[in-house]
């Protein structure tokens, strides 16, 4: 048969390959953020105090504070939340089978935001109380925007945008409210963490143990999400057909939910709420490479990385000294890159 | 009513090349099932209690008026429901206890188009059938890609290999979701009003290539479906149900009876047949 | 509804990488805007991060003399709480706040001053000094560059975790937290002696509590005039009890009328009719040079001309040193009490015209009616 030689199968090599050369952009980004900032330091120091930093060496220079207090930190959370954001954004669309589906529009950020702002006032010095809580935000919004979502039984496209603007707008108004009666001025700086801020410090003595335990959940959720990508490839050609296929589509569609939700919840946790990232991210990544799940969630995180970096390093820069939120970068570049998807049409 | 002919071979047709003895692949054992309708008092609905079998190379066709239990039936020869009473068995094994996997190995149920999300290749979408087989994230392999050619072959879709899914037609669109299907290798193969959406011709098409793919592939293949004279001319055996239940089964010729007919569809029909021993269902009075 | 979406976002022929012509170009052009762009930017940070002023002040060798600083510190703890150890020889400064800027200037410290943020214009040779950004959102980097011996902050303005940030990587933020005039004075005295200038410190703390003693000793028997005072108008926005503000309200001889525990609460006009307040304190913004219309404007319109302190002309344009906790504060609740309470304190007239303290307006209504009379000096 001649079948073999025109079929091109998704390989691990291929996906390999493909997430190599994002990670080498990747790579560039972070070098170029690594390079930029308002202390002045050459691209020779920039390495020496890099390599002194990973071999141990101490070195109390002003250069090794900057660059290991104040901007790799910066840049590692930016990475963390783009990849956590993106990849949540692309199970969202996938579970919710709507490619308008994404954390920020669907609420599920501001349920994020919610908890994690509850938890600061109930339980201000527990160290990860807050990515907890922000946790169950998140899962608790998606929940109901899914049951919400519903019109007779199945979920239905209208319906659930409905809902997930609903639920934003409900839990923004609760986030304000909050904001207005409680007095805390740790309170205060929240409302400028909800529009996304990688400059907070972490909450513990030990930065890399901090970094080790985000990553690690990061690891957890989207390793978890990605076991199910062959599964999702025939969801999204309907779940019905897809059950007669063998997936267990509950199963699958529990899974990608909690996961999406333990990304969304620790990247609002970390960073507060930064919008569009995950709604367009997994499109580009699509109109790229393909709808294909295996490919499309390692290249939504490495592609959602390199857009926070990129944006956080343009906040930095654009207007100096003073800073961008990178909630409000994503808005101004997402938004007409937005509208350009919309105006996409079939012939 | 009771399983029809053991051989299936009637006067009119011709005995496939070769024949080697038929084996019982689907059996269905007073099987029955009931709900109620959700979040209204309507009454419930009774399916059964049904019983037949069917073999390899076998296309049994179901009939019957709206609501009157087809795709219930359907749904317990697909293991997606449980029969409340009874057993519906494939090759041997409850359908309902397999695990899904395994079950998808075995039986591959052609459901209406459905929506697309994203843009999708024919041969990505056929290569899909291939899930059951291997592990969950599974890369498929060159055995898959050669079973998924197959498959398009079967159905005479070879063409239309690298064409985009939205830009098929109808009918195209049709072969290539039975394509998917058959590149599950199942023993049986459930279609739920796969006429429903085309044209006289693509009917006829589907229906010749389905008794095909019976004959030569040696799928059992269950069709549900409104088509009354088609079912007839390709069919070995239908099953006519009415309100829940099974009223007949056996070969075209028998079930077809014009005071049964008319009292199943509520509408004047009459029944000719053919030379080929074959009925044909028509309106009464129309000469 | 799902065909349009499914329209919206499918793609005709997949991939972009695939796609030839028109598509390609629009692409390929689109990046190499936003490559050129991006590159702009990061040079033009690049530019910034060699300002001149801040060549000026950049000493030969930074890291080694901070080091060298370093040797001989002290243990502080600020007033949130926080534990830090500051040189003892503070030679480099860099303020967050706008009040911290005007008090580092009044102690005759501005030659320390090495930064200050966008919004530090009290006074104006502070616009001069380099920035770091704004009161929020600072650039950190832009701290750090600066090699400063101490940063300092308020918990009136700045956000809790600049502060954190920069002590997590060495660098010694003092914050202040005021919440009364007598604790703003302490503050003063303490974040002097931290600058080395204790006797400055002292000396003008003593002269603003001096002049607050004969405040008070003044208006000891008076009763206090119940005031409204106006943070913004549009939301109707007044100060809450544990405001510096309320305090500095009671040294002047004043009491909010608003009892909240929040510190900016949101006023209806309905209670503020009920409450019926002796007088309207207005705040001005101070980058608004026609405050004498802003006191007009209130005639004008609706409900609040129907006040009985509006129809007696009891408005009194504070001045905007009320909201900032710096030595011109005691300024200001001199003025005010001067403002509110001519009985005690009775207006000069000379030429006509009521002469006015340095910073506050006084409107006044005639014996014969309603008119109102601006005044001479106001913002400096």
């Amino acid at each position: 048969m001649a079948g073999v030689r025109h079929m091109r199968p998704l390989t691990p090599k291929r996906i390999l390959a493909i997430c190599g050369l994002l990670a080498t952009i990747l790579f560039v980004a972070v070098v170029v953020s690594l390079r930029v900032g308002a202390y002045p330091i050459s691209m020779r120091d920039i390495v020496i105090t890099l390599f002194n930093g990973a071999i141990g060496r101490g070195d109390t220079s002003e250069f090794n504070q900057v660059i290991f207090g104040l901007r790799l930190p910066r840049i590692a959370l930016g990475i963390l939340v783009g990849a956590s954001l993106s990849t949540s954004g692309a199970g969202f669309q996938a579970l919710l089978r709507n490619p308008l589906a994404d954390p920020y529009v669907l609420g599920v950020s501001s349920g994020a935001a919610l908890g994690a702002m509850l938890s600061l006032i109930i339980a201000p010095h527990t160290v990860g109380a807050i990515q907890l809580a922000a946790f169950i935000g998140a899962a608790a919004t998606i929940a109901a925007v899914y049951f919400l979502g519903r019109r007779g039984g199945q979920l239905d496209s209208a319906t659930l945008l409905l809902a997930g603007i609903v639920a934003a707008s409900f839990l923004s108004a609760i986030i304000i409210f909050l904001l207005t009666l409680v007095n805390g001025p740790g309170l205060r700086s929240m409302t400028f963490w909800l529009m996304g801020d990688l400059t907070a410090p972490p909450p513990t003595q030990n930065v890399l143990g901090w970094f080790g335990f985000l990553y690690f959940v990061f690891a957890v959720a989207a390793g978890a999400m990605y076991t199910t990508s062959s599964d999702l490839n025939l969801i999204l050609t309907g779940e019905q057909e897809a059950g007669h296929l063998g997936v267990n589509v509950t199963r699958v569609k529990l899974v990608v939910y909690v996961a999406a939700s333990v990304l969304t919840g620790l990247a609002v946790s970390v960073s507060g709420a930064i919008g569009y990232v995950g709604l367009l991210v997994p499109h580009v990544m699509r109109m790229l490479f393909g709808t294909d799940y295996r490919l499309l969630i390692p290249t939504s995180a490495i592609g959602g990385a390199i857009v926070i970096v990129l944006a956080d390093t343009l906040g930095r820069t654009i207007v100096a000294p003073t800073e961008l939120p990178v909630g409000a970068m994503t808005a101004l570049a997402g938004a007409p890159v937005f509208i350009y998807l919309m105006r996409r049409r079939i012939r | 009513m009771n399983a029809g002919a053991e051989n299936g071979a009637t006067v009119a047709r011709q005995p496939a090349p070769f024949a080697p003895p038929k084996s019982v692949r689907l059996k269905v054992e007073q099987a029955s099932y009931a709900y109620s309708a959700t979040d209204r008092s309507a009454p419930k609905f009774t399916l059964g209690p049904v019983s037949f079998e069917a073999q390899q190379r076998e296309l049994v066709a179901i009939l019957g008026p709206n609501a009157s239990g087809k795709s219930t039936l359907l749904k317990l020869l697909a293991g997606m429901i449980k029969p409340l009473s009874g057993r519906v068995e494939v090759d041997g094994t409850e359908v309902s206890e397999l695990e899904l996997r395994t079950r998808a190995q075995q039986i591959a149920l052609v459901s209406q188009e459905s929506e697309l999300l994203f843009p999708l290749r024919v041969w990505e979408y056929v290569l899909q059938g291939r899930y059951p087989y291997g592990k969950r994230l599974r890369f498929e392999s060159d055995e898959d890609c050669l079973m998924a050619g197959n498959a398009l072959a079967q159905v005479g879709a070879d063409a239309l290999r690298d064409r985009w899914m939205e830009q098929l037609s109808g009918g195209e669109k049709q072969r290539v979701i039975l394509a998917r299907a058959l590149a599950q290798q199942p023993s049986l193969l459930l279609l739920d009003e796969p006429t429903q959406h085309l044209d006289i011709g693509g009917k006829v098409e589907l229906l010749r290539r389905l008794r095909r793919l019976a004959d030569e592939n040696r799928y059992t293949v269950v069709v549900v479906t409104h088509e009354l004279n088609l079912a007839a001319e390709f069919s070995d055996r239908i099953a006519l149900l009415h309100k829940g239940k099974c009223l007949r089964i056996g070969e075209p010729a028998e079930v077809y009876q014009q005071d049964v007919l008319e009292e199943v569809f509520e509408a004047p029909l009459e029944v000719e047949m053919r030379s080929s021993g074959r009925p044909r269902v028509i309106l009464r009075g129309s000469h | 509804m799902p065909r349009s979406i499914r329209e919206a976002f499918l793609l005709r022929g997949g991939s972009i990488l695939a796609a030839r012509g028109r598509r390609q170009r629009f692409f390929t052009i689109a990046l190499t805007i936003a490559c050129a762009a991006f590159a702009y930017g990061v040079r033009n940070a690049g530019a910034a991060d060699v300002r001149p002023q801040q060549r000026a002040t950049t000493p030969a060798d930074p890291a080694a003399q901070t080091a060298a600083n370093k040797r001989t510190v002290k243990l502080v703890t600020d007033e949130t709480g926080r534990r830090m150890a500051i040189p003892l020889n503070v030679q480099r400064v860099v303020s967050l706040a706008p009040n911290l800027t005007e008090t580092i200037y009044a102690l005759g410290l501005d030659a320390k001053l090495v930064g200050d943020t966008t919004f530090c214009d009290i006074p104006p040779a502070a616009k001069d000094k380099p920035h770091v950004g704004s009161t929020q959102d600072p650039s950190l980097e832009a701290i750090v560059a600066l090699h400063p011996d101490l940063v300092l902050a308020t918990t009136s303005i700045n956000r809790a975790q600049t502060a954190d940030a920069l002590l997590k990587i060495g660098v010694p933020v003092y914050t202040s937290d005021p919440h009364t005039v007598t604790g703003i004075l302490n503050s003063i005295s303490t974040m002097a002696d931290l600058m080395d200038a204790r006797e400055q410190g002292a000396n003008l703390v003593a002269e603003s509590q001096k002049r607050l003693d004969t405040l008070h000793a003044a208006l000891q028997d008076r009763p206090l005039a119940h005031v409204l005072f106006v943070v913004w108008e549009d939301p109707l926005i007044s100060i809450g009890q544990n405001t510096f503000i309320a305090d500095a309200l009671r040294w002047a001889g004043a009491e909010s009328i608003i009892v909240a525990s929040q510190n900016w609460p949101q006023v209806s006009m309905e209670e503020v009719v009920r409450l019926q307040p002796d007088y309207i304190v207005l705040t001005p913004d101070h980058l608004e040079a026609e405050t004498h219309e802003h006191g007009d404007n209130l005639r004008q319109r609706p409900t609040w001309s129907d006040l009985r302190a509006v129809k007696l002309g009891h408005v009194v344009m504070g001045s905007d040193e009320f909201t900032r906790p710096a030595p011109g504060l005691v300024d200001a609740i001199e003025a005010l009490a001067h403002a509110l309470h001519p009985e005690v304190f009775p207006p000069q007239v000379e030429n006509g015209k009521v002469k006015m303290e340095d910073g506050a307006h006084f409107y006044a209504a005639t014996a014969a009616g309603e008119s109102w009379r601006g005044c001479g000096t106001c913002a400096r």
